[in-house]
């Protein structure tokens, strides 16, 4: 049998095949190029290797991993750590006495200046707070538009807000459950993320849980309230599985932020 | 991936909560040693630890985690080569004997030894791209890039583990029977 045979039956196999594909195989078995019998073998072999069961992992494997995670966070904060001092001592072993005596001349001047500046920081911080809720608006109002970009863009731009309040949360949560776009879902998954101190993120975040279909979505939503901590979804991700029927991964991948969460 | 690389490790337990059982069946399913899985999986996670910084991110993730997964497995085997010549001289005294018990057992249940036998006997690029194409879903094309070779090579190589696969579980069931 020739090579451009064997990587057909191969991608016959795999599922790979279009109607042409399929067809050419089934020629080349009319013509008895390639053995219909060893070929039928062949197929049903593929299919029984499910029967080849494998065991779950003993928790044993998760705690090791988390330990030298844990581990290995620590070691990179002291590395971090030393560079930064030792940089900072490479600085101060580098200035001289007239440089250093000329920098705090400069730091004694600049007091000053600041203090006269001062009397603006009620201004300036008028100011900020003023852009900040134009650009609410502007992200709240742009949720409601008619296209996906515009509402991809409204999604990013609460990636600009220092903080959010209850309004922008709410839209953020309404488009969360409501917008036909998996990837503004998505992406509204990540921006409600960044705030996942709040109250009303972590509690809208388990609310939607049972409103969304899409795999990439309910991936997503798992892996963010993992992230967070949010323990109290483990309940409605169980609902999920109970009441929805779920591909086999996302089930797999819901479960086991449910053995996270729990 | 990206993530970690940028210095966020807690990003590592996402991917370790998303792939820890994919990478662990693989190596089961390679190895047959529960153990020896578990001790392969976390050592491709200080793997994806130790290299990070060469993770490029134009590849998919899994293409990538699969090759760092071949690599631990050859790695081990190579550490312990003596070991592994034991094992082998113990596999193959395995393989030559009846399963205690195999006329008894329903249909289904001997056919599962059977299969399990007959990959253990497959040789390890063979086996890496049944189970890489049957069990994880990877397309032949990420096989090829975790192998090194063409995505034509690794089409033959899937045809030739299927019809040795068969050969072998045709012959341990003549003889099993015949015992």
């Amino acid at each position: 049998m020739s090579d451009k045979h064997k990587q057909l039956i191969a991608d016959y196999l795999q599922g790979n095949l279009d109607e042409k594909g399929k067809k050419e195989v089934e020629e080349l078995l009319a013509k008895g190029e390639v053995d219909f019998i060893d070929f039928r073998a062949m197929e049903q072999l593929h299919d029984e290797l499910d029967l080849i069961q494998v065991p779950e992992p003993s928790s044993e494997m998760s705690r090791k991993f988390y330990t030298m995670l844990e581990e290995e966070k620590a070691s990179a904060k002291v590395s971090i750590r030393g560079t930064i001092r030792d940089k900072f001592m490479e600085l101060i072993n580098e200035i001289s006495m007239p440089r250093l005596a000329y920098a705090f001349i400069l730091l004694i001047i600049g007091g000053f200046i600041g203090g006269q500046i001062n009397s603006n920081d009620d201004e300036i911080s008028e100011l900020t707070s003023e852009m900040q809720s134009m650009r609410e608006m502007m992200m709240v109002s742009m949720l409601e538009g008619p296209t996906t970009t515009d509402r991809l863009r409204a999604v990013n731009i609460s990636a600009q807000l220092p903080s959010a309040d209850e309004k922008a949360i709410r839209a953020l949560l309404f488009t969360l459950n409501n917008d036909e776009s998996i990837n503004v879902r998505v992406q509204t998954i990540e921006a409600l993320t960044r705030w996942g101190d709040n109250e009303l993120v972590r509690e809208g975040l388990v609310k939607s849980i049972m409103n969304q279909d899409s795999d990439i979505v309910i991936v997503t939503l798992a892996d963010a309230v993992v992230e967070l901590g949010v323990e109290s979804s483990a309940g409605e991700f169980q609902r999920l599985i109970d009441e929805k029927d779920l591909t086999l991964t996302t089930k797999q991948k819901v479960e086991s932020s449910i053995a996270v969460l729990l | 991936m990206m993530k970690v690389k940028d210095g966020d490790l807690d990003k590592l337990g996402l991917l370790y909560e998303r792939y820890n059982r994919s990478l662990f069946s693989f190596f089961y399913r390679k190895t047959r040693q529960p153990q020896l899985s578990e001790d392969l999986v976390q050592s491709v996670f200080e793997r994806m630890l130790k290299y990070r910084t060469t993770y490029s991110g134009t590849g998919a993730f899994t293409t990538w985690m699969f090759s760092i997964a071949r690599n631990a497995h050859i790695d081990h085997y190579r550490k312990e080569k003596r070991r592994k010549e034991d094992e082998i001289l113990d596999e193959e005294r395995i393989e030559g004997e009846n399963p205690s018990g195999y006329a008894e057992l329903d249909e289904r249940s001997r056919k599962r030894i059977l299969l399990e036998q007959a990959l253990d006997q497959l040789d390890d690029d063979k086996k890496d791209v049944v189970i890489l194409s049957r069990f994880e879903g990877l397309r032949y094309q990420e096989i090829a890039e975790i192998q090194g070779v063409s995505e034509s090579a690794v089409k033959v190589r899937m045809f030739r583990a299927m019809k040795e696969l068969k050969d072998i579980v045709s012959t341990l069931s003549e003889e099993y029977t015949n015992e």
